[in-house]
């Protein structure tokens, strides 16, 4: 028997066009946040300055993307899964639009920290920051390949995040109550810190999107919904 | 189950046989009621014309008398029609028979016959018919029994003949089907089986008319396409080794756009990070921005397309990559190559060549600098004047080491440093050394401390070179260690082929991610201090390439602001006579 070629609609191609899409515009946040922090840990102020001028192709990437999945609603007028699928995109487009301008924060602050001598070396920083991007992506996956235990696993990565963040914090109190003239540096690697922190809310949310979008059910604004319940 | 075409020849067959066996006793039963109608006719027209009859007396008796001679009917007619005598009949009551055909021929052409049907008797009648002298006719009518008869019976044996026909056709067309059939069915099997890509084999036929010639023709079809699969699989095989043996990672991407097959190379350049990537699109495989901008730029061209992009964050690998389309497919072929080593090695030679200028210049600003300060005047006063010159003495030989100490590591790395290798007794070279860094280390009050076990074993070592190695570590420890500190020099066996030697001092140390820098050329962990101390930030970097010549290594280990412990690792002597 002569294998029948599989030859995928138009509509098809469309829908992948979005996945592919918010993969792209995944990896431009990805490339941002390890920008911006690389301009940082190699005070790179240049560096930074791409970083913060490359993201209105973030913001025109996102408008369009948005654009494609709102043309689709109306044209296709999917149903089921497809529009739990394009509803989803839509959702996950914006957050990943403000990851981008946490990742422009982010070199804001490290152009300011460039112009000073460093305060400490950074260590918890990348690693927030390789956590973070591993949730973009890890989320995006899961939600190409609806894979809920993926999802499930980035959000329990935002808690490793945010345990960072916290000890980041105890960490600059101590300089700034050793020496006030760290103050104002400390204060502004708090800020990134915090960005990082928001950065990975933001992957959280696609994740939990991801879940509605599989299972149907909403796990946004539960903490630590275990999600065997929430799918069973 | 007999194949269509075995009916096809049986039908026909039958057809065949049926239809000319009835066409055949057609006209023989044409032929036979003919010539035998005609025999009968003879006989009759003989038998009128030999009895002479003649109107009159008796004339009853004698055509009573034909009558049963000839065995058939006579009826005597006058010339206007009219029936005289009969001799089955009763002439009174019979119409004129001046009409009937046979009387009309035999009035014209004197003889006359005719077959009629006679629905008295049933059968065919013939009737003769011949003028008498008196004028008038006598007629002779005989049924056509025998006639009748031996046609029935010819149709009757044609009729067997067709019954007995219908089996030896059937027979016949069994086995000439099967003649026919049985190779064209091997052919069907044959070509079915290539069809369904199994090429292996030939076809066998018995026969020697067309149906061997065309099963020649498809054995000779099959030997050319078995020879081209045979021909392309080589090939394949070429190509597919080539792609799997490259080193330069290789993935296809179909038409729609989804990552067909890639490569070892490519699995082993991102398999760690990147997982399985076949049958996903480019940007899901590698989320790469740079990438995916690359591979948007050639399908909007359909050129080939070579861009630099840089993969991974942690340790990022920097790759060439080249998209191209693969001819007459609508697919994409992508190449990474990578030059993250070459990228080094450049980065490595850009550095060199700054650093080399850069320590050149330092001492050369100097001594320029003070060399015009003289001549402007500073000459005429002889105590600054010999300080100056001093100064540049100074500068001039720290330029000397730096040329020696470059030319030195180029004469190692080029191979042309020529080794004397020997058995060397390590206390002995210790003893030569120690003299040499004893003064400077009286000068800062450190003392060094020696621990060289008696009965170490020598080791194959080019002595000069040893000294050398030996003096540098020492240096760097009492350059680096603060007045008061301790220098440790202790040697030990170490496994079974090495004798370990160890300068232990108590100086300020290197952090602990530096240590790895501390072979390149010109790294310097405290710059000006080291500068200051006349080091040409060079001194390590010859020490690890002496060691690599020496079949040895270095290991640095330090903690900051405790003290670094330089170890190296020599190889025994081994006695000849222990190699057997």
């Amino acid at each position: 028997m002569e294998e029948k070629r599989h030859t995928s609609s138009q509509y098809e191609r469309e829908l992948r066009e979005v996945k592919d899409g918010l993969m792209y515009l995944g990896a431009l946040a990805e490339k941002a946040i390890d920008s911006a922090l690389r301009s940082l840990l190699e005070r790179n102020s240049d560096l930074a300055r791409r970083v913060i001028a490359e993201d209105d192709r973030v913001d025109a990437f996102d408008a369009e993307l948005e654009d494609k999945c709102i043309r689709l609603l109306a044209l296709r007028q999917p149903a089921a899964r497809d529009l739990r699928f394009i509803a989803t995109a839509i959702k996950v487009n914006g957050h990943l639009e403000r990851i981008g301008d946490m990742a422009v924060n982010i070199a804001q602050k490290a152009i300011i920290l460039n112009e000073e001598p460093q305060l400490k070396p950074y260590i918890d920083l990348p690693r927030m920051a390789d956590i973070t991007r591993e949730m973009i992506k890890e989320g995006l996956d899961a939600m190409v390949n609806e894979d809920v235990a993926l999802a499930d696993k980035v959000r329990t990565a935002e808690d490793t995040v945010d345990g960072l963040n916290e000890q980041i914090f105890r960490e600059l109190l101590t300089f700034m109550m050793e020496d006030p003239k760290t103050i104002h540096r400390a204060l502004i690697i708090m800020q990134v810190s915090k960005n990082l922190e928001r950065i990975a809310d933001h992957a959280k949310g696609i994740a939990d999107m991801v879940i509605y979008m599989v299972t149907g059910k909403s796990v946004r604004h539960q903490f630590h919904a275990r999600i065997d319940r929430a799918s069973s | 189950m007999r194949s269509r075409l075995f009916y096809k020849v049986f039908a026909t067959y039958l057809v065949v046989t049926v239809i000319s066996v009835f066409v055949v006793s057609l006209l023989v039963g044409r032929e036979v009621k003919k010539s035998s109608t005609k025999s009968v006719e003879e006989e009759l027209t003989a038998c009128a014309r030999v009895v002479d009859l003649s109107m009159g007396k008796d004339m009853e008796t004698k055509v009573d008398r034909l009558a049963s001679a000839s065995r058939s009917r006579v009826t005597l007619i006058d010339a206007l029609g009219n029936v005289i005598v009969d001799s089955e009949r009763a002439a009174a009551g019979m119409e004129n028979h001046l009409n009937r055909p046979e009387i009309q021929e035999a009035r014209v052409k004197g003889k006359g016959s005719a077959v009629r049907f006679s629905s008295t008797v049933g059968v065919d009648m013939l009737y003769v018919a011949v003028p008498i002298k008196e004028g008038g006719y006598v007629r002779l009518a005989r049924p056509l029994y025998e006639v009748k008869q031996s046609i029935d019976n010819i149709y009757r044996s044609f009729f067997t003949a067709i019954l007995l026909v219908i089996p030896l056709s059937l027979l016949a067309a069994f086995v000439f089907s099967y003649r026919l059939t049985s190779p064209i069915k091997a052919m069907e099997v044959f070509t079915e089986k290539l069809r369904r890509g199994d090429v292996s084999g030939s076809l066998l036929v018995k026969t020697t008319d067309e149906v061997k010639q065309l099963a020649d023709n498809i054995n000779y079809l099959v030997a050319e396409l078995q020879e081209k699969i045979r021909v392309a699989n080589e090939e394949k095989g070429k190509l597919v080794a080539a792609f799997a043996s490259m080193t330069e990672g290789v993935l296809i991407i179909d038409g729609e756009g989804r990552i067909e097959v890639y490569n070892r190379a490519l699995r082993e350049m991102f398999s760690p990070r990147y997982g399985d990537v076949q049958g996903k699109t480019l940007i899901e495989a590698f989320r790469n921005v740079d990438l995916q901008n690359a591979f948007d730029r050639f399908k909007k061209t359909g050129g080939p397309v070579t861009e630099e992009v840089t993969m991974g964050t942690l340790d990022p690998a920097i790759l060439d990559v080249s998209i191209s389309s693969i001819p007459g497919e609508a697919k994409t072929m992508i190449v990474f190559h990578d030059v993250t080593r070459l990228k080094k090695l450049e980065k490595m030679r850009v550095d060199f060549v700054a650093n080399v200028t850069h320590e050149i210049r330092t001492p050369l600003t100097a001594i320029l600098g003070f060399i015009e300060t003289l001549q402007e005047g500073a000459i005429e006063q002889e105590e600054t004047a010999k300080k100056f010159l001093e100064i540049i003495s100074r500068h001039a030989r720290r330029l000397n080491r730096l040329v020696e100490d470059l030319l030195t590591l180029s004469n190692i790395e080029l191979g042309e440093m020529k080794f004397f290798f020997e058995s060397v007794s390590l206390s002995g070279v210790v003893e030569n050394v120690l003299p040499v860094v004893a003064a400077r280390a009286e000068e800062k009050k450190i003392t060094i401390v020696k621990e060289i076990p008696e009965g170490l074993p020598p080791v194959r070592a080019d002595r000069d070179r040893l000294v050398q190695i030996l003096l540098n570590i020492l240096d760097n420890a009492v350059k680096f260690t603060p007045a008061s500190g301790k220098i440790t020099l202790s040697a030990a066996v170490e496994g079974d082929d090495y004798v370990l030697i160890r300068v232990e001092d108590t100086g300020i140390g290197v952090p602990v991610d530096e240590i790895p820098r501390l072979g390149e050329r010109f790294y310097r962990v405290y710059k000006t201090r080291s500068r200051e101390m006349g080091g040409t930030g060079l001194g390590l970097s010859i020490v690890k390439h002496l060691m690599a010549a020496h079949g040895g290594r270095m290991e640095i280990e330090s903690h900051l602001g405790k003290g670094t412990i330089v170890s190296l690792l020599f190889p025994i002597m081994k006695e000849p006579a222990s190699r057997l």
